[in-house]
Order: structure tokens, then C-alpha cells, then sequence
């Protein structure tokens, strides 16, 4: 299977036109000794052969009949028609919409993006998408270390332990100094250096920071410090205050959660917001709405391009240039689909939920929740026998929570468990169910 | 048909029933009582409206958009070949979709980015390749953070990259990301590297290297391209080539035996993957032996107890996305190398070339063509010597109106009014044919009816848009 469509025949027409002889000729700038005899390879394969051996693949992978598993990656019920849509060739088969004439079906969906995203958030302008949530912070230091001209940023611990990893590697890339420290310490270390402080809520061990309090702490002493915010799973926001009302300047999450399929992680959706005042050093791809030059006509294009690397190239905010389109659609649908009725019931199934857990786990005797604050889908507790739990997990077809040793090795005996409105009755019953029998395992039991 | 379709926000408002979540089932508790009330947001400003007028809302909007499924694309630069049904299928099996990036029992995924790893440092000649790139400009951005950790474990400053004026935008855009100044090096009047000059360059002592992609932007292959490697290699630079033209060399030369030390690649390009509207991409890194400890984590190794997951090295630049880079789209690639093999990836590359010269042939004969020589995958058109003032914006608008996407317009910088023109290897001769129609049609109109280009497009959903003023008043949402 190669897709062309050329016969010899053909091929022997359009060499003639071409005026060479064979196809070899057309290759004649390439040095002889660079041309390779062919690749090491094996055979095309037919489309049926393919999917079985794509199938053969698939079986060495477990999929589980319910997830108690989160931390930054989320299975969220998604509606048909969010599939249905961006299967629309019309839309996937694009490129990036630069002739605007046509390509105003998609354009008019990234407006409607934007839209949603900025009603969401209550945040004044977003973009067209990042690649995800990790880089969407990364891009959001350099932005605040290019608007305030300072390069210092703060990050405070509970951000996703891998876009802290992210951050450190673009920020070394750019010189920007990266001080971590945690909500307490924060005082000690802001002055007036510092371009941002980079927080997440809720935070990846699950709890809900007061955004308000805290940007009230940030701004009274230092008014020109960039607040930046992140969240892995903005499902919370149905129910949650919105960056928008917390005086954040910059909000970005990550939308997988928005009717994207986890996938082993990819490719998911970088959403990124700010306020109007920053718009000239915001990343990334803009929609603007725009009349006909000789018309009345609404339409739509890509605007204030200036910003971006195809115009500006070394003067660039950023360098991003493909980013999450299809993605940004899928997020589109799922945020309509939805709607405000909607969204406010996932996000208090997901909080009632997972708190109707919390409380259960509470209950047994030698688990402790750890979190000092209130939380949305997602919390720690400490667990009497860590093994015995994932060990039960899985022999009742559930994915068992993230073991957080994975990350931070000396809290060892934690669990961060994600409860969200796919739990259903039944796999939350399991799920204590499991909790209890791993105690009784005294073998396992961890010292 | 007329753009003019309302915005999904002015559709529904009316409560509509939908049945997307079941019904709570456990005992709830009030809100308030566990959550304080200054958490809790008030309004949510996003309509409740129904499936039955969603479906039909983005219908319309897709059928005001074009893809590849519509017709020839022949943006320069861009590959926008056809893209396979089969891979979509492979994408949405659960036992891939439903994959959860931090679970255990993920032996499947993790042999296939293994060999796909494999499988493109044989078709580049590079000893190692990262996955984790979401995109080609991330790909740039993560080999250049190797070229400067490279240097810094050396202990030797060197903080500037040559990069010539062909180069896509994205290159001195990465390489300031990475820290790095640029240094622009002119092309000579055959589009290629000029030696002198880039000897000049490298003799000054803190250049780290080189960016160049070839064949360059002007669909031309450096014939001098050991020399150019070999001159950067002397001074102690590195070699880093941009991928995004790989098409036309696949099966036929590798960069790494142009003398290149590390390739990014753009599986959304040269691998069939969709270009979904600008996104998701994902852009492999590759790199010679001597960089491997360079490479972002984390990395999958073979040992004796099978693949695992090596997440500390200390010499990594560190990690540059979480998780594992875009699995499914990834997938999708391997899915295109697994159908294709070794000799359907050869002629790729022919074809390729075949299509690009087939209508470099026919379309020089009513415009100008600056670099007139056998051309790789892409070639550039000028809006020179065309009549009454025809620009090359004129002549794309044009091109909507017949129902084609147009080329790449005002890219390469190097060429004024530039059209830049990559068919593909997947366009049939009469797609061609139509194609090359069309241009000679709109030359004549050009000559005789230059108020068509003028007015263009007249034919599609909506017409020219204002986009200064869009700048100046910018309205990004409703």
C-alpha cells in the first residue's frame, strides 16, 4: 500500500515532459556516494495484515473496566459527536488556515474556541491551543519574563511533578532563573526581581487553593508580579471559580479532559489565557473577527501575526507554530455538547464522587487522607499495605491509583486517587471494597 | 455557498435535556457544606443547546472548509499528502485510546515507540531518536537545547547558529528559545550555502553550528552539502537539519550521511499523519551516537529483561513534555511505515520529485521560475513579469475561486512574491493536469480580465477579508 497513483505508463509521460529519462535523473544534485541502494525495512503490508498486527500490539496493553487513576491524564465520559465532528475530513485534512476563504469552517470553530474557553475561564483573551499543559506553563514564564523584563520566576510546589520538569528545561534554555518553593515559603522569596509566581490549583496532590487570598498576597506588596495559574483537569472550572474572577494573568491547563481520549498521553491540549493587556506577547496562533474589505460581510482569519515566528522569526515571543488544532475542536464540542447544565453536573459528579471515597477510605481503619485543604476529583491518602491495594485494584478490573513514590519517592505508602463521574456506583464499591481487603494481607504489609 | 453561519452561541439558551452523564448514584452531600462558598463560581455563560443542532451547526462549518480530502494542496513546504483511512481506525482502538500514560501493562505501546525508533533512525542514519516533540518547531527547540548542552558539559561557550535565509521561520524562532543569537547567511545564486561565506562564519570562533534543511525552501538540493558539514565539523559546530522537506529523500539519501548530527522530523509531513487543521503534529528528534546521552527523558532502552523506561539520565537536557510525546498520532506513523515498507517509502520519494518537476515543467512555461534547475519536492514561482500589476496574492485568491487550495505564498523570503509550490507524491497526473489548467487560466485572466484576480475570490463562502483592521481592533472572541 503506498497511496499513488501513478502507473509506469504514466510515469514514462510525465518523465518525457520533463525531459529526462528516468526518475534516477531527477535525483542528479545528490552527490553519487549519498545515494543508498535501499532501506533496511521490511515489506508494505496490506490494510487487513496491518490492523492485525496493530491488534497483536493493542493485546499487550491492559485496558481496565473502571480508572481510579489521574494525576494529569483523565478518562471523562465523551459524547459521540464530538468524534463524529473531528472525523469530518473537511476539518482534519486542513492545514492551518491561512487563506481564510477557504478555511472559515474551521476558523469560525477556533473563534468559537476561543469563545468557550474565554466564557470558561472568565479570562479576556485565549488562544488558538498549545501543545499541552506542561509546555502551556513553560511559554507562560518566558511570556512573563519578556513583559516584565525580569528573569526570575517562582513556581510553587504541587505543580504536576513533570511540567516542573518541563518548566526547569525551558526556562535553562532561556536563562531564566527558577526558584521552587512552597505556598508557606512563598513571602521569603517573592521581592522585587521576581517576573511571576506559577501555581497550581487544584494542585497535583488535589487541593483547591484560595486564588484570590493568594493573588491578593502576591499583588499588595508587588503589584507588577505575574500571577500564573495552571490546572490539569479544568472540568473543576463548572463548579469552580474561574481564574478570570481570581485576578490571575495568565491561566493554562491542560484540556484533555475536554472530550480527548488519553491515548498514553497524547496528544492532548494546551489551553492558554491572559489578560487583554498582554495580547502582543501572548503565544501562538490568534482567530480574529473581521468584516469583508469589500463587503458587510463577518468572516474570520488568522490575526496579529506579527507575534509569530513566520513573520518575526528570531524576534518571535515564541517559536510555536503547528499546536493542537484538532485537538482545540475536540474541546469545542465537548465544552457545547455539554453546555452550562452540563458542565456544572460533571464537575459535581466529580466532586461528590470523589469525595463520597475520601470519606469511605477515611472510614477504614490504617488509611489517612492527607490533604489539608478541600479538593475536586483528586486526593492523597496514606495506605496501610500500598501493594495489597494496586495488587486488589487489579484483580477486580480497576486501575489502581497512582502510587506517588513514582514521583516523589519518599512518600512511599501514598496513593493519589481520581474518582470521576465514570466511577460508577458499582466500581466505587469495588474500589473500598479492595482498600478493605488489602489490610487484611498482613504478608504485604509495608514497614 | 455562504459562509454566515451564526455562531454556536447564538444557537439553543433553552434548557435541553441531554443524557451525556448518568445519574448521580451515591448519596451527595450539599456543596456548601464541603466546599467554601468563595470557591464556588456563580455564572457559566455557555449555551445548553441540543445534539440534533450541534451536528448540523459544524456540518455546515466543515462543509465551508478545505482539506486534503477535497482536492490538491499544494502548499509549499507543508506535505500535505493524503491521509490514509486505516491509520484513523488504528488511532481510535481502545486498547490505544483508552491507554493511560502513567498505568503499568503498557508493553504494546511501548514496543511500538520502540520500534518506530528504530525505524526512523534507518531511514535517517541516526543512531538514536526521542519521541516526545509534539511538533516540528518543538523538535527544533529540543535539538538545539542538545547543541547547548552538548557545548556546556564541554565547558566551551559557543552561543551563536548559522542559519541561512531560506530557513522556515521556525529556525532562528527555536534557536532563540534555546538561547542562542543567529547568524544569517545569505544564499548564493543557486539557492545554496555559500562556502566562502559560511567558512567566514564558522572561523569566528562562538558558532555552535548550523540549521539547514535540504532540500532548502527552494525545493533545491546543496550539492555541496559534505562540504558545508565538513566545514562546520572542522570548526567544532554541529550540523542540525530541519526535516520538514524529508519527503522527497525518503529511501533515496539519509542526513546523517549528509554529515548531519541531529534531524528533527515531522511525522505530520512526511508520515502521512493529519494535519488536522494545523495540529496535533509530533516532531522526532534523532541524533548520532555521541548525543544520545543528550536526549530528553524519557527514554526507552532494550535490555535482556525487555524495553524499560530510563527516566534519570544526568546529561539529558531534562524533560520537554509530559508523558510520552503524541502517542496516537506517533501510532499513526508507524501504521504508514508498517503499510508503505521499505520500497513503497522509496517511491515516495520518487514520486515525489516526479510530481514536483512534472508541474515545475508545465507551470514555468506562463510564470517565472528565479531557480530554474531540477527541483526536489517543492518548487517557487514569482509574480515577476505578470501584467497589470498582478500580485502574488492575487493569483492565490484566484486559485480559490476554481475550487484549489492555493500554494505557500511570500515563502522563501529569498524569492520576492513568492508561490511555492509542493504537490506530493499522493496527486494523480489529472489532479496535476486540473491544477496546471487552472494556473494557465488565471495567467490569461491576468493578462485580459485583470479585475477577476483583483476581485478574488468572488467564488468562495466569503470574500477578501480586512485584515488590518482585524489587527488593529482585534476581536478574538464572543
Amino acid at each position: 500500500m503506498d497511496f499513488i497513483s501513478h502507473d509506469e505508463k504514466t510515469i514514462a509521460e510525465m518523465l518525457k515532459i520533463i525531459n529526462v529519462s528516468e526518475v534516477d535523473d531527477l535525483f542528479q544534485d545528490i552527490p553519487k556516494e549519498l545515494i543508498i541502494e535501499s532501506l533496511n525495512l521490511s515489506d508494505g503490508m496490506s490494510e487487513p495484515d496491518v490492523l492485525d498486527k496493530m491488534r497483536e500490539y493493542g493485546s499487550k496493553n491492559n485496558i481496565y473496566s473502571h480508572s481510579f487513576l489521574g494525576a494529569g491524564c483523565y478518562y471523562h465520559y465523551i459524547p459521540s459527536l464530538v468524534d463524529f465532528v473531528i472525523s469530518r475530513s473537511e476539518f482534519y485534512t486542513s492545514y492551518t488556515p491561512y487563506q481564510a476563504e477557504a478555511s472559515q469552517g474551521y476558523l469560525q470553530a477556533i473563534y468559537e474556541y476561543q469563545s468557550v474557553i474565554s466564557r470558561l475561564t472568565e479570562m479576556e483573551i485565549a488562544n488558538a491551543s498549545m501543545y499541552d499543559g506542561s509546555t502551556s506553563l513553560a511559554e507562560a514564564a518566558i511570556m512573563a519574563s519578556i513583559i516584565t523584563g525580569k528573569n526570575q520566576v517562582i513556581l510553587l510546589e504541587g505543580v504536576h511533578p513533570e511540567y516542573i520538569d518541563v518548566v526547569k528545561t525551558y526556562c535553562w534554555g532561556q536563562n531564566i532563573e527558577l526558584k521552587i518553593t512552597s505556598e508557606d515559603k512563598l513571602n521569603d522569596v517573592l521581592n522585587e526581581d521576581i517576573a511571576a509566581v506559577m501555581f497550581q490549583s487544584p494542585n497535583f496532590f488535589g487541593d483547591i487553593t484560595d486564588v484570590l487570598v493568594m493573588s491578593n498576597k502576591v499583588k499588595d506588596k508587588y503589584p507588577n508580579c505575574l500571577l500564573i495559574q495552571c490546572m490539569t483537569d479544568p472540568t473543576c472550572l463548572g463548579l469552580l471559580k474561574p481564574p478570570g474572577k481570581t485576578n490571575v494573568d495568565i491561566f493554562v491547563a491542560e484540556g484533555q479532559s475536554f472530550g480527548i481520549d488519553p491515548s498514553f498521553g497524547g496528544p492532548g491540549l494546551g489551553i492558554f489565557t491572559a489578560k487583554k493587556k498582554y495580547l502582543r506577547k501572548i503565544p501562538g496562533r490568534l482567530v480574529g473577527k473581521t468584516k469583508e474589505i469589500n463587503g458587510n460581510r463577518e468572516g474570520f482569519l488568522l490575526t496579529l501575526q506579527a507575534r509569530e515566528q513566520h513573520i518575526r522569526r528570531e524576534k518571535a515571543s515564541s517559536n510555536i507554530c503547528t499546536n493542537q488544532a484538532l485537538c482545540s475542536l475536540s474541546a469545542l464540542i465537548y465544552l457545547v455538547s455539554l453546555g452550562k447544565t452540563g458542565l456544572r453536573e460533571i464537575a459535581t459528579q466529580n466532586f461528590q464522587k470523589a469525595h463520597y471515597v475520601k470519606k469511605a477510605l477515611a472510614s477504614i481503619p490504617g488509611y489517612k487522607i492527607l490533604n489539608k485543604k478541600p479538593t475536586y476529583n483528586e486526593f492523597i491518602v496514606m495506605c496501610p499495605n500500598i501493594n495489597g491495594l494496586i495488587r486488589e485494584c487489579k484483580n477486580m478490573n480497576l486501575l489502581p491509583p497512582l502510587q506517588v513514590s513514582t514521583y516523589y519517592p519518599e512518600m512511599s505508602d501514598v496513593v493519589l486517587v481520581c474518582v470521576t463521574e465514570l466511577n460508577s456506583r458499582k466500581s466505587i464499591d469495588k474500589f473500598i471494597k479492595a482498600a478493605k481487603l488489602a489490610i487484611n494481607n498482613e504478608e504485604e504489609r509495608v514497614d | 455557498m455562504d459562509a454566515n453561519e451564526r455562531l454556536i452561541f447564538n444557537k439553543g439558551n433553552e434548557l435541553v435535556q441531554q443524557n451525556f452523564i448518568p445519574k448521580l448514584d451515591i448519596k451527595s452531600e450539599k456543596i456548601e457544606e464541603i466546599l467554601p462558598k468563595n470557591l464556588i463560581r456563580d455564572e457559566l455563560r455557555i449555551p445548553d443547546v441540543s445534539e440534533v443542532e450541534i451536528v448540523r451547526h459544524y456540518l455546515k462549518l466543515s462543509k465551508i472548509n478545505y482539506g486534503v480530502d477535497s482536492g490538491i494542496y499544494p502548499l509549499g513546504s507543508c506535505t500535505m499528502k493524503y491521509n490514509p483511512k486505516v491509520n484513523e481506525i488504528v488511532a481510535r482502538m481502545t486498547s490505544f485510546s483508552k491507554l493511560h500514560p502513567l498505568q503499568d501493562g503498557n508493553e504494546g505501546a511501548l514496543e511500538i515507540l520502540y520500534e518506530i525508533s528504530q525505524m526512523l533512525c534507518e531511514i535517517t542514519g541516526m543512531d538514536g531518536f526521542t519521541l516526545q516533540p509534539a511538533a516540528g518547531a518543538h523538535g527544533e527547540l529540543v535539538g538545539l537545547l542538545i547543541i547547548k548542552k552538548y557545548f556546556e558539559t564541554k565547558g566551551i561557550v559557543k552561543n551563536k547558529i548559522i542559519i541561512p535565509d531560506s530557513a522556515h521561520g521556525t529556525n532562528p524562532a527555536s534557536a532563540k528559545m534555546a538561547g542562542f543569537s543567529i547568524i544569517e547567511l545569505q544564499s548564493n545564486e543557486h539557492g545554496e550555502v555559500p562556502l566562502d561565506h559560511l567558512e567566514y562564519a564558522m572561523k569566528q570562533g562562538d558558532v555552535a553550528g548550523i540549521m539547514l534543511t535540504n532540500p532548502n525552501t527552494l525545493g533545491v538540493f546543496d550539492r555541496q552539502i559534505k562540504d558545508i558539514t565538513r566545514i562546520v565539523h572542522e570548526h567544532g559546530g554541529l550540523c542540525y537539519y530541519d526535516g520538514a522537506n524529508l519527503n522527497p529523500m525518503l529511501g533515496i539519501c539519509r542526513p546523517k550521511d549528509m554529515g548531519f548530527d541531529i534531524v528533527h522530523l515531522n511525522l505530520h509531513k512526511t508520515f502521512s499523519t493529519p494535519h488536522g487543521g494545523g495540529g496535533p503534529g509530533s516532531g522526532p528528534v534523532g541524533v548520532t551516537n555521541e548525543l544520545i546521552p543528550f536526549l530528553p527523558i524519557p527514554c526507552i532502552v532494550s535490555t535482556k529483561k525487555g524495553l524499560i523506561c530510563n527516566y534519570d539520565n544526568h546529561e539529558s537536557i531534562g524533560r520537554i513534555k509530559a508523558f510520552w510525546g503524541n502517542f496516537s498520532i506517533i501510532l499513526r506513523a508507524f501504521v504508514y511505515i508498517l503499510s508503505l515498507g521499505a520500497d513503497g517509502l522509496k517511491r515516495v520519494g520518487q514520486i515525489a520529485v516526479l510530481n514536483a518537476n512534472y508541474l515545475k515543467t508545465l507551470l514555468k512555461k506562463k510564470y517565472n521560475l528565479p531557480y530554474d534547475r531540477i527541483c526536489q519536492h517543492e518548487f517557487v514561482l514569482s509574480d515577476k513579469y505578470l501584467p497589470n500589476d498582478i500580485t502574488t496574492e492575487d493569483v492565490a485568491k484566484r486559485i480559490l475561486d476554481y475550487g484549489f487550495y492555493a500554494p505557500t505564498i511570500y515563502f522563501p523570503l529569498v524569492v520576492n512574491g513568492a508561490l511555492m509550490v509542493e504537490p506530493t507524491e499522493t496527486e494523480s497526473k489529472d489532479s496535476l493536469d486540473k491544477f496546471v489548467e487552472v494556473m494557465n487560466q488565471i495567467c490569461d485572466e491576468a493578462l485580459n480580465a485583470p479585475e477577476k484576480l483583483k476581485n478574488a475570490p468572488s467564488n468562495t463562502p466569503i470574500g477578501r477579508l480586512d485584515a488590518v483592521n482585524a489587527a488593529r481592533k482585534p476581536i478574538l472572541h464572543d
